[in-house]
This record gives C-alpha cells, structure tokens and sequence, in this order.
C-alpha cells in the first residue's frame, strides 16, 4: 500500500502528471465505494428490515454489499438495534477491529439518541456515536429498506468524495 | 507391533458471542468442551435487556403498546394483542365482532410471517442460504398486506384496547385471497428442497431431543411442547378470542428433535393459511373499535392472560392500582426464556454444531428473554 | 373444571392457607403464606384433580408498600389456571425456591432477586444475568430507585 502513495509524487513531475494523479483517485475511490462489505451486526428490530433489505426484494447484493461474518473482513458496521450499556464495550471491540479505511452507519432511533427508549430506561446507551464515530444516520423506527439503501448510497457518495492523500 | 500411549487431554473453554451469526439476536454462551464435543455450556444473557417493563410503569395503558410491539418484533400483533386481552379483561370491555376477526387474520399473518423468518434463518445457520431468500420473498407479501392496512413493515400499533385502529382497505381481501391461493404451492417447494435432503436429515434428526417431562418442568411450550409429544395449544385448550369458531388441527411431534420441530412449524404454516381462509370468508361487517375514554382507567385488580404466539406462550401479567392511567406493574412472559434455560441440558454431549441447530430450531429470539 | 368449581376446590382443600382475592375477573387469585409455599406446591402439583404441572410466570410487584410475588400457575391436562401471590414487607424480603417442583423457575427468581433484591433461598445460583456485571445502583425495578443518568418522561 505504500507504493501507492508514493505514484502521486514521480506522476506530478512529468507534465499532466497530475491528471493521471486525480484519475488515480478517481478508480479507487469509485472501486472502494462500489463494494462496501458488511459486518452482519444486529441486535433488535432493525436487525429484520436489515435482512429484509439483503434479501430478495430489495438486494443488497445489487450495491456490491455482501455480508462478512468477521469484522476483520468487512468495511462497515451497520449498527442496526438498540445498543445497551452491557453490549457498548463489545461494539467498540468489534469496531476496533475492522481495518481502515473503516465506516459507520447508525440505523434507526434508537443508536442516534435512544429511540422509543430514551425516557425510563435504565440500562440503554442513549446513542452509539459517543462510543464509535459514525458516518451516516438513517432515522426511522425501523427505517425502510428504501430509506436504508438511500442510506447506504449517501454512504457511496462520502467514500467516492474520498482522495488519496486521506489515506493513512 | 507398536501400542498407543492414551493421549494427555483436557477441557477448554470456548467463547460463542454474543456476537455472532448464528445466535439470533446478541446471546453469550461459554462452553466446557472436550474436543468437539461439549461439556456444558452457561448461557449468558443481558446484552438487550431495554428494561421494557420499567417504562411501561410510566407509560398509560394505550402509550405501552408501542412498546410492547418491541418486546417481540418478529410477531408485534401477538404482542399488542396479549396486551389488549388483559386490559380488556381487567376493564371487562368487549371488542366488536368485526374487530375480533380482522384481529385473527392479522394474528394468524403474523404466525405466518414469523415462521417464515425462522425458516430462513434457520436455514442460514445450517449453511443453506436459497430458503433464506425463497422466505423473505413470501414474507414481503404478507408485509405489503400489513402495510396496506396500517402503515407499518415491523412494529404495527394496529391492535388497540377494545378493538384495532382502522379498518381494512378494499383491496385487502383480493389481495390476501391471492396470496393464500399461492402459498400452499410455496410451502411445497420449501418441502422439495429440504424434507428429503440427506444433509438437512443428518444435522436435525436425533439431535437437541427434549423429553417430556423435562419440557414441562421448564416450561417449554409452543411448538418446542408439542414437537415433545404434548397436544398443548392454547387456542384449543384455554381458547381466547374466537379461535374456537375455526376448524384447524394441532399437529404434534413423536421424539422431540429437531427435525420434528421443522415438520411442526411448516404444518403449522398449513394450518395458519386455513385459519385465515376461513376468517376471511366469514368476516362480518360492523365496528371496528369500542369506544375507550380518553382518560381510561381500569379498576383495581390484577390479571395474567396467556396466549399462543408462534414461538410459545406469552403472557402478560398486569396489576392496576384502580385510580390511575398508568399500570402499576406489567410483566411479560414469553417462550423463548424458559427455551434458553432448557437448552444447556439438552446440547450436553453434543457436538458444538449441534448447539447451533438446537438454538435454531427452538426458535429462540433474545427480546423475549432480555425485554 | 370452571371457575367456580375451581375456587371452591381450592379454598376446601387449603382452608386455613389460602385467602381468595376478590377480583371477579377471568382466574381467581389467592393469598398464600410465605412458610405454606412449599408445601402448597406440593400438594397441587401432586393432586390428580389438579396435576398442575406447568408454572407459567413469576412476577414481582413493588406496590409502594409492601413487596408481593405473584405465581402463575396451569395444568396441561385438566385446563386449570390460577394465580396465587405471597406479600412481605420491604425488610429483610425473602422467599423459598420452588425449583424443585418445577425447574424452570430457576431463571425467573433470579431475576426476582436480582431486579428487586428478594433473596431466595436454596437457590443455588444468585448471580448477575439481565445488567451489565459491574452494576452499582442498586435494584433497579424498585419504586424509589433512581440514577443520575435515569430520565423520566415529563407528564404532557
């Protein structure tokens, strides 16, 4: 991977070197962003339209997302369900041990601030974004499976707007 | 001629979850194992415990039903309406024939489309994905029917105490005809891909058998009793609604393993289907909903109502104080609890890929046991 | 056997134990006395009228005064379901297990134990299982529990 970073410098010196640059930039962002592989992560509700939306009516599989069991395998967790305080630790685990380039997103009510569950309860995580950072919110209690791939495609969008020297 | 020395072994403890994709929902399990084979196994519990009877204490009885819809997701309707039975029974209001009706249709739907979840996923433990997406894809249609009466995919609030929110559109019952007119043929196909299949037979027969007295003093119930060889069904036995206007059987198993239970829930699809045919020929006309005052307050007492959902007997128990909008306690009971805790003694001696077939094929689901 | 005949049954067998609540609603429910609980269990589960061989649901109430544990219990061959509840005051809350009638109320005084702080004896088996395992606060079903992160609904 280092190699790539390198390319950029030797490119820029030869004249139109730096277009060659932005069209590197181009491919791979539109490459990362067309296969997006999913942690199968889902604890409550939202764990059903999530597989409601990867299975045959609307497909997954048609955005390039397929689900990996592992996180040392995908690239994204979506965080479908309520997230409690004994579960918190373990989603941080799991996300610390995705690799970079890594994303986030938080489905449903209840990982944005709680959900129907942010008055009296006692043991629910108001929130998943003071424990992962998170790129994309879909609201909904459970969202769509439209307003999930609307979700998933505002997601493209921010991974194809990526350039190379973000890569660390 | 050499002779073997006997090979130094111990236990080790193995980690499963509570993330992982084969334990429906976030559960723990730390198990003993010699080898492949397990020891023992202690289940751990918690991870999606929402402390949903702690809000319903704050909650007045028609703001508790969105709630109890979660308690549940994969059957809400059987929810919301053990709910409205104990309310109904402890305000003694009777709901309108016409509300009983659309509510057995919604009721039974819901069974359908439960057991259609639990037939893909089942299959996606045990490594076959096409039934996974074959059910889903029967489900969307029930789920256009839901939608096309209340609005929602998964958590409804369409049972409401004294009777259900709307009527149905006048597209429904074509609709629903035609879908039960295509189902049996769906089933068919289910029963070609897998009753016969050698590798579908290898992992579920003999294996998780739960012995009938072992299965009534845990409590089992639902489909997981009747695969033991109990004729339980609270439809029948201690009916509730007007269940006991229809013609259906209750199917029952012979040895209580996995396979039985498989047999069990695709007959009881059959049975389902029939139950909604017949409701939706005899759906009379009339109201929807009793009206229920703005500030409704029960009197004081107390009431356990049970009723038969898809994976066993949920009840609700409600305690009212007499003056008060909002209950004092609500407890909720539903089958897979008592599942979970019966399970480490049958996955003894097992092998651990029998521990993900027997979670699979007792249909536990973790709202139900953590609420 | 029907309500009636159910409650009359009930109140000849154990006269001197049981008190009927009079609720007038679907199933009777009955008072019991904490130290008549075993036996009690006893005797219904072995009574051929009876058989009761399924217990279906333990539920603890915290009603401001006292605690009370309602037991729900049924009979899959002779269509019974009743409910009887034992009610303790706030100190020293204790109750026998019933597990050895029927296992599965393992889990279910547990966590009676361990949302409300009844202790149960002969259990075995009291430990953490619903709340994460570095809980602090306390019982947290009680009615005068409180936490600094607990936020009540406002009334509208």
């Amino acid at each position: 991977m280092g190699l790539i970073k390198e390319v950029p410098i030797y490119l820029e010196k030869f004249p139109g070197g730096g277009i060659l640059t932005t069209s590197l930039d181009y491919v791979l962002s539109q490459s990362r962003a067309s296969s997006i592989w999913y942690l199968l992560f889902g604890t409550a509700c939202c764990a059903i339209e999530l597989m409601a939306t990867g299975a045959s009516r609307y497909d997954f599989d048609r955005l390039g997302m397929i689900f990996r069991a592992s996180p040392r395998q995908s690239d994204l967790i979506i965080a479908a369900g309520t997230i409690t305080k004994k579960m918190a630790p373990r989603l941080r685990l799991l996300y610390d041990q995705m690799a970079e380039p890594r994303y986030v997103i938080a489905m449903g009510g209840c990982t944005i601030k709680g959900g129907p569950f942010y008055y009296d309860s006692y043991s629910v995580e108001k929130g998943i974004d003071h424990i992962i950072p998170v790129d994309v919110y879909i609201p909904g209690c459970p969202p769509r499976p439209e307003s999930l791939l609307e979700g998933c495609l505002t997601l493209q969008k921010k991974v194809k707007k990526q350039k190379l020297a973000d890569w660390s | 001629m050499t002779t073997t020395k006997a090979l130094h072994t111990e236990e080790f403890l193995v980690n499963m979850g509570p993330h992982h994709p084969s334990t429906h929902g976030v559960c723990r399990f730390l198990l003993t194992m010699d080898g492949e084979v397990v020891v023992k196994a202690v289940p751990y519990i918690g991870y999606l415990h929402r402390a949903l009877e702690k809000i319903c204490e704050n909650r007045t009885y028609p703001q508790c039903l969105p709630i109890l819809d979660r308690f549940e997701y994969c059957t809400s309707m059987s929810c919301e309406y053990a709910f409205c039975l104990a309310t109904e029974k402890l305000a003694g209001i009777q709901a309108p024939e016409r509300a009983e009706y659309l509510r057995v249709i919604m009721l039974e739907l819901n069974r359908i489309a439960s057991h259609l979840i639990w037939f893909g996923t089942t299959s996606l433990d045990l490594g076959a994905i096409t039934p996974f997406l074959y059910g889903f894809r029967e489900r969307e249609d029930i789920l256009d029917l839901f939608e096309m009466t209340c609005g929602q995919r998964l958590t409804y609030n369409y049972i409401r105490i004294g009777g259900v929110s709307r009527d149905v559109p006048p597209e429904f019952i074509p609709k629903a005809k035609e879908f039960l007119d295509k189902f049996p043929a769906k089933i068919e196909d289910y029963v070609k891909l897998l009753n016969e299949n050698p590798i579908w037979m290898i992992r579920n027969q003999n294996v998780g058998i739960l012995p009938r007295e072992m299965a009534l003093s845990y409590g089992v119930s639902g489909p997981v009793l009747r695969a033991s060889g109990i004729k339980f069904d609270i439809r029948k036995d201690d009916p509730y609604s007007i269940y006991d206007r229809f013609d259906f059987n209750i199917p029952t198993g012979k040895v209580g393993d996995c396979y039985d239970r498989y047999l069990l829930r695709i007959e009881e699809m059959r049975q389902s289907s029939r139950i909604v045919r017949q409701a939706l020929e005899q759906l009379p006309s009339g109201e929807i909903k009793t009206k229920v005052s703005a500030n409704f307050k029960p009197p004081k007492g107390e009431v356990y109502s049970r009723i038969e959902n898809s994976r066993g007997e949920m009840g609700i128990y409600i305690q009212s104080p007499g003056d008060s909008k909002k209950p004092l306690r609500v407890k909720m009971r539903g089958g897979s609890y008592n599942h979970l805790q019966v399970m480490p003694e049958i996955v003894k001696g097992g092998k651990i890929a029998d521990l993900v077939a027997v979670m699979a094929s007792m249909d536990i689901i973790m709202p139900e046991v953590d609420r | 056997m029907d309500r009636t005949e159910l409650t009359k049954y009930l109140l000849d067998r154990f006269s001197d134990k049981l008190q009927l609540l009079d609720t007038g609603k679907a199933e009777p429910v009955f008072i019991l006395k904490a130290e008549n609980l075993l036996e009690f269990c006893r005797t219904i589960k072995a009574d051929d009228t009876l058989a009761i061989d399924f217990l279906c649901n333990i539920a603890a109430v915290d009603t401001g005064d006292l605690f009370e544990i309602v037991y729900s219990v049924a009979s899959t061959k002779n269509r019974i379901r009743f409910d009887f509840k034992i009610t303790m005051p706030y100190e020293n809350a204790e109750i026998d297990s019933i597990q050895e009638f029927w296992a599965g109320a393992n889990w279910h005084e547990r966590e009676v134990w361990e949302l409300f702080g009844i202790n149960i004896r002969n259990h075995g088996n009291l430990t953490r299982f619903l709340l994460p395992d570095d809980w602090n606060q306390g019982f947290p079903m009680r009615k005068n529990w409180d936490a600094p992160d607990f936020v009540r609904m406002p009334e509208l």
